[in-house]
Parts: C-alpha cells; structure tokens; sequence
C-alpha cells in the first residue's frame, strides 16, 4: 500500500505509511501549534501542544510523534483541544522567567507567538519564581535556564545535527535543566561552538554574545551566503541590519551543512579584527602610497601590458571565487598567454575512483579519513563523519599523528597500516574515504577500493577544486616570473620574491601587500557577490551583504576592470558566472 | 447623556502606560465629548472620587503594601477595571525582583550598589512595606480587562476605550493590538 488515507477535520488526506499526524495535517495546509516540533529534528511530543484528537484514542495524542494509520479519523480544533493547549501554554509561562519585554528574541520567539495566537492576556496561574541559573562561561553562547522551555530541540540538534551530544537534561521535574556533558560549565565542555543549538532554541534561552540585542528579528534583513572559510562551503544566511552583518545563520535547505555551521564558519567572521586594505596603493620611492582605482589599474595594465607572456604569472589563494577564477583564467592565459598560472594553497591531487560528495556520508557503512585532521581543517566535515557513526557506521581514521576524530573511530591506524582500512572497506557496502594529501603507497593501496568507494579529495584551499578546475595548479613558488600578479582575497599567504614586480589584490594587509608594488583591496565574503565550489564539486552562490570597506571591490569586478583597461573583453556577473560554472562542471565531467 | 466617568491610578510603575495613552493624540479631544476624566497621578485630583466612576484603570505592578491599598481602592470605586500595560498585567520589569528575592534586591539597591556611602534600607512607617512577591494586579483585585504591552500602544488604549463606549467588552484585544513588549 502506497497511501494511507485519513480524514483530518473532516477532509480526506493522502499520505505515505509512517506520516505522522502532523505532517499530514501540514500537507493538507491544516496548521495545528507546535512548539518543540522542529522540522529537521525527530520529533519526541515534548511540549503537547499539537495534542489532537484521534477518534478510538481514550486521551488526545500529540500529533508530531502520532503515525497515521489506514481510515483513522483525527480532530485538530476542536474547543476541548483549545482549553487544553491554552492550560499547557498557561503553565509553560507560569514556570519560569518568561517577560518579554526584556528578552532577546521578543518578536520572534515561538512561545510568544503561541501567547498572542490563544490571547493569554495575563497569567493564568501563579508564576514559579525560584531562579534557575544562567551559564555565560561560553565564548560565543549563553543560555539562561529562566527563559527554556524545556523543548529539547538544542538537545537534539546537538545530537542529530552535529553529533556531539554535548547537551543533556540535567535533574528532574521542574528542576530539570538543559546541561553540558552532565554538569559541566559550559566553557569548559565538549562543546564545538557550532551554534546549532542557538539557532534552533524557540525562545531567548540561548542566545549568542554578538548578535544578541543587536535588533530584533523583524529588523534584520537575510542574505543567502556561503562560507569561506574552508572547501566544505557550507549554505549559510547572514543577517543584516543597518549596513553591518549581525549573525551568520546556517540555511535548513542546504543539501549538505542543513542547519549546521562550525566555529569558524559561524562566529569566527564576525570576530575578524585584521587590518584591512581599503584603498588602491602604488610604490613610489619605496613606498606604498594610496592612489585612485583608474591610477593603480593604469598601472597594473601599463606592466602586465609590457610583460611578454613567459615572464608574466599569475598565483590565486583558494579564498578567490569561481568568477574571479575564471576571468583571471580568460585574462592571463588566453588574453596574456601567461606562463604560470599557480595556487597559493597545497592541491589534495584527486586519487583515481569513483568521485563522490560529502551526501554520501549519509548513507555510508564505512568511512576512512585518511591524511587530514577533518576537526581542525574542515569541521562541518567532521560533524557529518560523526553522524554517519552515530547512525552505525564504522570510521577509520588513518593519521601518524593526532587526529580530531580518532576518539570516534572504531579503528585509528597508522598509514603503515592502510591495508587494514582497505580491507575494512573492500568488506563494507557504501565505504566513503576523505582523503587529504597522501603518499604514493597509500594512494596505490587505496586503488584497491577504487571501483567501490566514494573518493572526496578535501581540499585545504575553499575554492581549489575551481582553481584546479580552471588551470591553476603550479605549487605557488613563481620563479622565473617577472611579473606576479596575486589574487589573495581574504587569506594572508603568499610572499613576494624580491625583483620581482607584484600585483596584489588583497582584503588585509600581510606581508605579500607589504612587499607589493601595486595593491588592490579586494572585498571580503560578506561585501560581495560571487559562487564558491566546495570539495566536492558542489556550486554554492552568495550575495552582497553590505558595502566593501573604503573602496574595495569584489575580486571578479577588480579583475574585470583590469581586463577593461586592457582593452580586453569583459563579462558581467552573471555571464561570468555562468561561464565559470560551465567550465568547472565541464573540466570536472571530463 | 453624561459623561462616562474614568480614574486611573498607578502602582509600581513607570509612568510610561500613561505617556503612552497620552499618545492618542489629538483622539483625546474626541474622547472628551463622552467621557470625563475624574482623577488621575497626572492631573490635580489624584484619587478616585468616593461616589465612584465607571473605568478606573491601573498602572504598574503590586510591589508593596501601598499598591494593595491603591488597587483596592479603585476597585471598589469602579464598575470596571483594567489592568494596563506589562507591570500591572504580568508583574512586568519590577517582578524581575522575584528572581532575588525582595530582601536581596533590597540590599543591593541601598547598601550594596557602588556609589551607596552609609547606606540604610528605607523603613518609614510612611512608606509601604515591601511584599515578598511582585505580582500582576489580578492576584490582589478582580481585573475585567487586560491590555499587556510595555507599554501598550496608544491605540489599544483608544481601542478598548471606543469599544467600552460603544457597549461591548472587548475580551482580547485584536492581534495587531496585542503585545507583550
């Protein structure tokens, strides 16, 4: 049987076997309140506010954990559910701190919502007073017990998101308390800061320190962005208010990071203090001295021009996009003939067998992480090696040294003894290797699952899989050059070889603009459009936030520019874009 | 027809509910046609006339001894009682000092804060006595109509004042009226 059918207030539905009530009741556009329901957490019916009627059933049942079944008959808005959900929320706002006058997420928070929708004008029972703590020992995170609800959504996407299972319930009854590692300051827990956990809580209970009375949620505006802080490119939302990025959000949509972030791409951003390059400079007598975009491109163009193509390189940070990728690529090789087109960041070279994407930990059995600390490097990587353990597979983790994920590991290996993990694999059904760059051996050892595993190449550049793709692979050392031109974005690599002239479009200063005869500013990820790939050949896009510091450009546009005053042809956004992603779908096709 | 007669008061409060009925603007000269404001902390006669009024309505939560007298006497002087804005409704930003308890926000304020030199609790036998929990009106007088909101808008004051006029209750306020902040 493909369907069930239900009626729901009367009206016939149609749904998959295993639907619970509540997902038949929203497909069927019948809105029943929620408020631990959370669509990307397994549901547990801890708050029973979509009790429902369900006729057979003595007692209502919550609607979120109910499963149809075949003829079943339920009632959603009946007036005994309305009295009843009405004294559930009554007692909710009775048992803790819950004046919103003086708390964060006042106007956006789900429990108000659920105040306004059944009119509590007042409290309806006597108000708990006894205090409950509040823990501010995290570096980005507080939670205030007074404000929690007890829905145990942080819990569960602590432990179905991230897969750290940092959160629990402490103590019983009223007394109950979200807690870390059983009881243990929040600072000095297991915790990985990845925020999951503030972004799903439904009132002020957690919040972040930077974002937290910031605006309310009606003032901010969103903006669909991607990370750039490592090849993961994680689908993030930036929320912005008055010209300025308050918080970074994960995007629930996005196929692979769905609702989790790291650190580093979540909070890190927003704490960058590093001093940024706000307006063009030229060398003159020694010195860089400031000068105006049309100045510093003349004379860029002026000595790209004068370069005859052997001795003109061009050398990319992965933190540049697939668009300013593309028009270096078309400007330097094909317009300038370029002789070295280099990657400031290491290549991971791809090893030989079947390409896989990081979905594919979803459903692995087997998962070797082989020659990179996934925790340190890429922790969104991590996080999903980790929940594919949590959901039985087995992880290898094959590293001399320390590595993030050997606690998690049913097996830690030397590279000596990649053959057991080969092993392990070639008996697995869906194996998945992360691999970072490996030594021959292993490479040659690791053919013998070619055919069966899914090989991801984790890139230690954000955008190397593009600039692979595009044609930059020298190592990054631009001997013989006479002039380098370097696209460095957000990232401080890359150093200037003395008599050799440099270009350099940078977002901050480091010792490669120290050294430059012509610097660029260049706009860092928030003050930008542009597409990023990530390690796996996915393309994600990200839109402008706010407005470049001083006079900086996005990294395509200074190049487009360039290619301008060279009277060269260039393309707008959209059709370099589009020109970029052909070219990188089509090099990763071939 | 004679005018409707109202009173307000207020009790642990801030004064802003009152700021923000004040912002009806120019409605109030409208309101005036049909109503008549007998007393109120704004305006010469403070207390509520011992012959009664209609409306009688309050500000702020129940803190002290005082504010008990204060409410009770209103409602025993009106016909109809509302409680407005968060303080008087919830408790709202004075009931912040259940979580410490009144005697600890007691020693904070007088003897405790930074800038307090030889600090004494206040204990004059003319000043209220505080109660050990702050509380919306409700719990010490019965309220016959709520209107939350730090403070509410203008125009849910105008809102339930029109409505009263016109003969209807308005049980809750419409959700464009109705906020707790």
């Amino acid at each position: 049987m493909d369907t069930v059918t239900i009626t729901i207030n009367g009206r016939q539905v149609d749904v998959p076997p295993g639907t619970t009530v509540l997902n038949a009741a929203r497909q069927a556009g019948i809105d029943i309140p929620t408020l631990c329901h959370f669509p990307s957490l397994i549901p547990i019916g801890a708050c029973r506010l979509c009790l429902v009627e369900v006729k057979g059933q003595r007692n209502p049942q919550p609607a979120c954990t109910f499963p149809v079944t075949q003829g079943m008959e339920v009632q959603t808005d009946t007036p005994r559910l309305y009295e009843m959900r009405k004294f559930i929320l009554s007692m909710l706002f009775s048992e803790r701190n819950h004046f919103c006058p003086y708390c964060e997420l006042s106007g956006s928070c789900e429990l108000q919502d659920l105040g306004y929708r059944f009119g509590l004008d007042h409290f309806l029972f006597e108000t708990y007073t006894k205090p409950f703590p509040l823990d501010a020992s995290h570096r980005h995170l507080v939670i205030d017990h007074n404000r929690c609800v007890l829905c145990a959504r942080c819990i569960r996407a602590c432990s179905e998101i991230a897969a750290n299972h940092t959160l629990g319930l402490g103590n019983r009854g009223a007394a109950t308390l979200i807690s870390c590692d059983a009881d243990a300051p929040w600072g000095e827990s297991t915790c990985v800061s990845c925020g999951t956990c503030a972004q799903v809580c439904p009132t002020g209970a957690i919040i972040d320190r930077r974002s937290s009375y910031m605006g309310r949620n009606r003032q901010l505006d969103r903006v669909a962005s991607a990370c750039n802080r490592c090849s993961v490119v994680c689908a993030m939302k930036v929320a912005v208010r008055g010209g300025r990025v308050v918080r970074i959000e994960s995007d629930w949509e996005a196929p692979v990071n769905g609702g989790l972030l790291c650190e580093r791409g979540r909070f890190e951003p927003l704490h960058d203090e590093r001093e940024r390059v706000t307006e063009p400079m030229i060398r003159r007598e020694g010195r860089l001295m400031a000068a105006t975009w049309d100045d510093a491109l003349e004379a860029a163009a002026e000595k790209l021009r004068g370069a005859g193509g052997a001795d003109l390189g061009v050398a990319v940070s992965g933190d540049a996009t697939n668009e300013a990728l593309y028009t270096a690529a078309k400007l330097f090789r094909e317009d300038l003939g370029a002789s070295y087109l280099g990657l400031l960041n290491r290549n991971v070279p791809k090893l030989s067998g079947r390409s896989g994407t990081l979905a594919d930990l979803a459903t692995s059995d087997l998962v070797i992480v082989v020659g990179v600390d996934l925790m340190k490097e890429m922790p969104v990587a991590a996080y999903l090696s980790k929940r594919a353990v949590d959901k039985g597979a087995r992880l290898i983790v094959v590293d001399d040294g320390d590595n993030g994920l050997a606690p998690f590991a049913s097996l830690t290996v030397p590279t000596s003894d990649i053959a057991s993990a080969v092993a392990a694999a070639a008996a697995a059904g869906r194996p998945v290797v992360l691999h970072g760059g490996v030594t021959g051996e292993t490479a040659e050892a690791l053919k013998k699952i070619a055919d069966k595993a899914s090989f991801i190449a984790m890139q230690p550049g954000v955008n190397a899989f593009a600039a692979t793709a595009l044609g930059f692979n020298g190592d990054g050392r631009a001997a013989g050059t006479k002039v380098l031109y370097m696209i460095l974005g957000e990232q401080t690599v890359g150093q200037v070889i003395p008599g050799q002239f440099t270009i350099v479009q940078a977002a901050f200063r480091s010792p490669a603009v120290e050294g430059a005869d012509i610097v660029l500013p260049s706009a860092v990820w928030s003050e930008r459009a542009g597409s990023l790939t990530s390690t796996d050949g996915r393309i994600l896009k990200a839109d402008k936030a706010v407005e470049p510091a001083g006079s900086a450009k996005a990294d395509w546009e200074i190049l487009a520019l360039l290619a301008q005053k060279m009277g060269k042809k260039s393309l707008s956004f959209d059709e370099t874009s589009q020109a970029a992603l052909i070219e990188i779908k089509g090099k990763e096709r071939a | 027809m004679a005018k409707v007669k109202i009173a307000t008061d207020w009790l642990a409060g801030c004064a802003g509910c009152h700021m923000s009925f004040l912002d009806i603007d120019e409605r109030i000269v409208k309101l005036l046609e049909s109503v008549e404001f007998t007393s109120s902390p704004i305006t010469d006669l403070k207390h509520p006339p011992e012959e009664g009024v209609t409306v009688g309505i309050l500000e702020g939560a129940i803190c002290n001894s005082h504010n008990v007298e204060v409410a009770k006497r209103m409602r025993e002087r009106c016909q109809i009682l509302i409680a407005v804005g968060d303080c008087a409704v919830f408790g709202g930003v004075p009931a912040m000092r259940n979580l410490c308890g009144t005697q600890e926000a007691l020693k904070r304020a007088y003897l405790e804060t930074e800038s307090v030199v030889d600090g004494v609790i206040p204990d004059s036998p003319e000043l209220g006595t505080p109660l050990p929990m702050v509380t919306g009106i409700d719990k010490v007088v019965k309220v016959d109509l709520f209107i939350p909101g730090c403070p509410p808008r203008a125009d849910a004051f105008y809102y339930a004042l029109t409505e009263l006029l016109a003969g209807r209750t308005p049980v809750v306020l419409p959700p464009e009226l109705f906020t707790y902040d």
